[in-house]
């Protein structure tokens, strides 16, 4: 059933890249010196966020996946489970490099990179609900989530931004 | 029934099961591949995207 639920991430973070690709189109004029300066520049704005020194509201799909998905038929509720959390616009976003993430892949206007970014994203997505039955013990790992979520989601921020810098540098 | 399922995961299952161990090992990949493969960067930070989004369903 996990193996279901991450065809269905993966369809639906390919959805979601695809249709970023295309409108990152309108980025295509902008130096890209430019473009990947705001990249770096959007990235250390998530940091700030997710670490609470800014507060800004974002767009958001304020509810959750209504749960009935998976009791009118399991592998199909699976699937379509998996997808609509895979598009990243289905339920809540509790972390800001996902919309950094998605500004990224506008900018950077390429194909390449908003296939690998989904493709990523996807396996991130399915990371947790492995882990998560790996550890054998699921709601003391929910627990361990809980506790260290606000330093691994600002962590990634920090480390995506520094990534992206390097990139910028490199040219 | 928690205490129960705590003391019965070893604790070599607790660690490298870790919520905390992808985030490392992305931060880690990211940093590396920055330098040498921008598509394999950009890969690791969308891995590291979606597992932000573990509170998220």
């Amino acid at each position: 059933m996990l193996g279901v639920f991450s065809t269905g991430l993966l369809l639906g973070a390919l959805l979601s890249a695809s249709v970023l690709w295309l409108a990152s189109g309108l980025a295509a004029p902008l130096p890209a010196g430019w473009r990947a300066a705001a990249t770096v520049a959007l990235g250390a704005l998530a940091v700030a966020r997710d670490a609470g020194l800014v507060r800004l509201r974002l767009p958001q799909n304020a509810r959750q996946v209504p749960q009935d998905v998976l009791q009118r038929d399991l592998v199909r509720g699976a699937l379509q489970f998996g997808f609509e959390m895979g598009t990243g616009v289905r339920t809540y976003v509790s972390a800001s490099l996902p919309y950094a993430l998605a500004a990224g892949v506008l900018l950077a206007n390429d194909g390449g990179v908003a296939l690998a970014t989904g493709l990523g994203f996807a396996l991130g997505r399915a990371a947790t609900p492995t882990l998560r039955f790996a550890s054998g013990a699921g709601e003391e790992w929910d627990d361990r989530l809980i506790a260290r979520l606000p330093l691994l989601t600002t962590g990634a921020a920090a480390a995506a931004t520094a990534a992206w810098a390097v990139l910028a540098l490199r040219g | 029934m928690r205490d129960r399922q705590f003391l019965a995961s070893p604790a070599w299952r607790r660690w490298s099961t870790d919520p905390a161990v992808p985030v490392l090992a992305l931060i880690s990949g990211a940093v590396a591949a920055s330098w040498y493969a921008p598509l394999l960067t950009w890969a690791i930070l969308g891995g590291l995207g979606g597992y932000a989004l573990s509170g998220s369903v």
